[in-house]
């Protein structure tokens, strides 16, 4: 919750003085959303024909300062009325509301400091004829009154079809199925703690049998039957988190074929104890095992005196370059890097504690030591039909420029990363993270005023893409469990890993 | 299998520079660990010599049959394990073992699933294992013969490839290619052919005998078909009267990419800046499961690049340990035996006796044979 806990320092009106738990005080975020609604309804209309009729700049400054300080009198009021305890029917309610209110405008995540700016932007839907106002050197004085108008502008349109709901960030409003355990991994997932295609991939199957087995088959159904109705709730609540990964899907696929493969009259415990092998034994298959055999035959490209690029983190690079190391080969690695993640840092400590030789850099400097390079390894996200190679975004840039170089490209990925998708660009398929993380997760700089600046500005839009798409001709080789192969053999191996 | 004349493999199996010397090879065959005193090198140049028409990794198959005659295994894991000491010893004994892998491979691969076909292990839940055996050997030299019928198949296919008009440049003394050749001649398609003399032919003894190819070149002639032969420094001049290249392969690997005689890759690299399609013929059975990055990540130690001073010979005899002989059988056969690898962005098609493919089709039959 970092961004939350950030929001709660910079808050003005002083709703940081809730020291409790993560969930109470995301509880708290949504009484904020909640309240404003109705007093909303009311000020908005005034408010803008007051600023339409003000064409001095002065008067509009006025009318922003007076309602800068009804917002403050309002949080403060509703500060006081916050103090009885939350109950859920409350919630529940609201949270509708504010998920079409965040609909419309891109940077109102629920970590959003609450009432006051909350209040301000719902009030200005409609008010787009109060942009010029926005422009006028007053602004600065009252910084509260900015996001009125800043709704529209903050799209992109040729990503609009990505902007979607906004990702979730608390637990409330969360339908009564889900398991508390789905509850930890969304919030991990949704703040990049469990970050990474396999290790979401991973996280989900095991907390899929925690889920499995605390389910309880309802009388009058049989368990075949509820058992995907009920792990759908709690897909939908990982979905809503985050989108879920190509791998996450595969595996979602499977179980979900193998829940529906079981005999109606196998006893409930008897079916559950069988779904948590299976679960185990796809694991150890699909990830654990795979991920051996591509370490192995992945490590046997690595020659002495290579010198490996690679991008970012990829669990699968990273156990390949340790077993090369392993075997005694002598060899460099230099990291590549970039936000908005910054996940290569962990990568790089990781090996540079193994022993090997690490070089860190960041993206920008590519150009000048992928020169040295003798190989490049990628990670995957999901290897799409038509073998392009579809991950963290960067990974694109360098597979270009090494191809460019004549450097060969080789691609690590499990067979449970393939796709029957095509992607033709990076456009069309992608998952939009939060704008404002552009600047402050992992970076460790970004300040809470920082991302109120970032947020103030109307014509500044942040555009935080998440993925790339290597194209099929940049990449050499993509080494799977089931040997290496060409880019254009992904179909093959993908019909071969989903028919057995 | 453009470098393959019999010769120069059976030359290439002799000169190896594994632990016994050449000379004592045909007498004193290299013992195996198990049982047997059958030796799969002999055999190997033994019937790459005396067949004419077979491609290595055919004799590679036809070697590991005769191994199963000779030393009978009783039981599945003797005879998968004999099969595989064999293949090993057979690719160690090779300076080149990529052809002889495609077959080897293929060869185990194939036993393997017989073996594990429903129809086997019935007749083995009933039977002796000598049935079994017998079947398999049987049922190899049928694959053989049916392997050998691929190159007919391939020239009737490639033929249609050649058309009135049309000039077609090949290099390398390719047996699939002049049979394609051969069959476009005899169906009376009026074609011209290019033929680049290897480079390793001195140019003063253009003419003369020395190069494999003047079979092809003279028996072309004799069919009607007008031939030029020009040197390698000529191909590019050479390139803009050509319709189309046609090579043959040593091995064709999994990216579609192809194994073939040194100056193929440079010789596909001019057709496509030029623009001209490059066509490979090739038997299905020289797929290899292979996958190299780049020239130099073949599983061959290649002396083509030295940067040693050739000129004085004397102070190269000077040169303590192996290295001067290493020179020497380097610098010899360097040359007419070593191979470059092609990648497949420079390959148009290949023709095999299964149709016309684009590389990237090599991969899906391997993964269909391996999985």
């Amino acid at each position: 919750m970092v961004s939350i806990l950030a929001s709660d320092q910079d808050n003005p009106d002083g709703s940081k003085s809730n020291g409790q738990g993560k969930d109470s005080r995301s509880s708290e975020a949504q009484d904020h959303s909640k309240a404003p609604v109705a007093p909303n309804g009311n000020k908005a209309i005034p408010e803008k024909s007051a600023a339409q009729k003000n064409e001095k700049p002065s008067g509009a400054e006025l009318k922003k300062r007076a309602k800068a300080e009804k917002a403050a009198k309002r949080a403060q009021s509703k500060q006081g009325q916050q103090a009885p305890p939350n109950d859920a029917s409350k919630s529940t309610k609201p949270e509708n509301k504010k998920l079409s209110d965040e609909k419309e405008s891109i940077q109102s995540s629920p970590q959003h400091p609450p009432a006051k700016l909350q209040h301000r932007r719902s009030g200005s839907a409609s008010a787009s004829s109060q942009r010029p106002l926005q422009l006028r050197p007053g602004q600065q004085q009252a910084p509260a009154a900015e996001p009125e108008s800043r709704k529209e502008p903050q799209k992109l349109a040729f990503i609009s079809h990505l902007y979607g709901i906004p990702r979730r960030t608390s637990i409330a409003g969360a339908g009564k199925d889900v398991h508390p355990s789905i509850f930890a991994l969304g919030l991990q997932m949704s703040n990049y703690i469990i970050c990474g295609s396999n290790a979401r991939c991973l996280s989900t199957l095991l907390v899929f049998k925690r889920v499995i087995e605390a389910y309880v088959t309802p009388p009058n159904n049989s368990l075949p039957r509820d058992l995907t109705i009920h792990l759908s709730a709690q897909i939908d609540y990982l979905k809503s988190c985050r989108p879920l990964s190509v791998s996450m899907g595969n595996a979602i696929r499977w179980l979900k074929l193998t829940i529906s493969t079981i005999d109606p009259d196998t006893p409930e415990h008897q079916a559950k104890t069988k779904l948590c092998s299976a679960i185990d034994n796809f694991i150890r298959e699909r990830i654990t095992v795979a991920g051996q055999a591509i370490a192995s035959s992945a490590s046997s490209r690595i020659q002495d005196g290579d010198v490996i690029v690679t991008f970012a983190k990829s669990s699968i690079v990273e156990r390949t370059l340790a077993e090369a190391y392993r075997q005694g080969k002598n060899f460099q690695v230099i990291v590549a890097d970039s936000e908005p993640l910054f996940e290569g840092r962990n990568s790089a400590i990781a090996l540079a504690n193994l022993g090997l030789q690490v070089q860190y850099a960041s993206i920008n400097t590519l150009s000048h030591f992928v020169q040295d390079a003798t190989k490049v390894f990628l990670g995957a996200h999901g290897m799409m039909s038509n073998g392009r190679l579809y991950s963290r975004i960067g990974t694109a840039l360098v597979a270009m420029m090494a191809r460019d170089l004549d450097i060969p490209v080789l691609v690590l990925c499990e067979s449970i990363k393939f796709t029957d998708k095509v992607a033709l660009d990076s456009i069309a398929t992608n998952e939009l993270a939060p704008s404002h993380e552009l600047g402050f997760v992992g970076t460790g700089v970004g300040k809470a005023g920082e991302e109120d600046e970032w947020r103030s500005a109307s014509n500044l839009v942040g555009l935080n893409l998440m993925y790339d798409l290597t194209p099929a001709q940049c990449i050499h080789m993509v080494i799977t469990e089931y040997g290496s192969l060409p880019p254009s053999s992904v179909p093959v191996v993908q019909r071969l890993s989903t028919n057995t | 299998m453009a470098s393959s004349s019999t010769k120069a493999a059976a030359a290439a199996a002799q000169s190896s520079l594994t632990t016994p010397p050449p000379e004592e090879r045909p007498s004193s065959p290299p013992k195996n660990k198990d049982n047997s005193d059958f030796d799969i090198l002999a055999t190997y140049t033994h019937l790459l010599s005396t067949t004419p028409t077979l491609t290595m990794p055919l004799a590679a198959i036809a070697s590991l049959i005769k191994l199963l005659t000779h030393s009978p295994p009783s039981t599945t894991s003797e005879t998968l394990s004999l099969l595989s000491t064999h293949s090993a010893a057979l690719k160690r004994a090779l300076r080149n073992p990529i052809a002889c892998t495609a077959g080897t491979d293929l060869f185990q691969r194939y036993i393997i699933s017989t073996l594990q076909s429903p129809v086997s292990l019935q007749t083995r839940s009933t039977g002796d294992f000598t049935t079994t055996r017998d079947g398999l050997v049987a049922s190899g030299e049928q694959f053989v013969a049916r392997a050998q019928e691929a190159r007919g198949v391939i020239a009737t296919i490639g033929g249609k490839l050649v058309q009135d008009g049309s000039t077609v440049l090949t290099a390398g003394d390719s047996r699939v290619v002049s049979a394609v050749l051969d069959a476009a001649a005899d169906k009376g398609v009026k074609f011209r052919v290019v033929y680049v003399r290897d480079s390793g032919t001195p140019s003063s003894s253009s003419d003369a005998s020395g190069v494999g190819g003047d079979g092809m070149v003279a028996r072309l002639r004799g069919k009607g078909v007008a031939v030029a032969v020009i040197g390698p420094s000529a191909t590019a001049y050479s390139l803009g009267k050509v319709t189309m290249v046609m090579v043959g392969a040593e091995g064709v690997v999994e990216n579609g990419g192809i194994v073939s005689r040194l100056g193929t890759y440079q010789l596909a690299m001019l057709a496509k800046s030029a623009r001209k399609p490059v066509y490979v013929v090739a038997e299905s059975h020289k797929f290899v499961r292979l996958y190299p990055l780049g020239q130099y990540d073949l599983p061959i130690q290649q002396t083509v690049l030295d940067f040693r001073d050739r000129t004085d010979d004397a102070d190269e005899g000077n040169v303590p340990g192996g290295t001067g002989e290493e020179k020497r059988s380097g610098g010899g056969e360097g040359d007419e035996e070593a191979v470059d690898y092609t990648p497949p962005e420079l390959i148009t098609a290949l023709v095999t006796e299964t149709g016309v493919h684009i590389p990237s089709a090599v991969s899906e039959e391997l993964i269909k044979i391996w999985y």
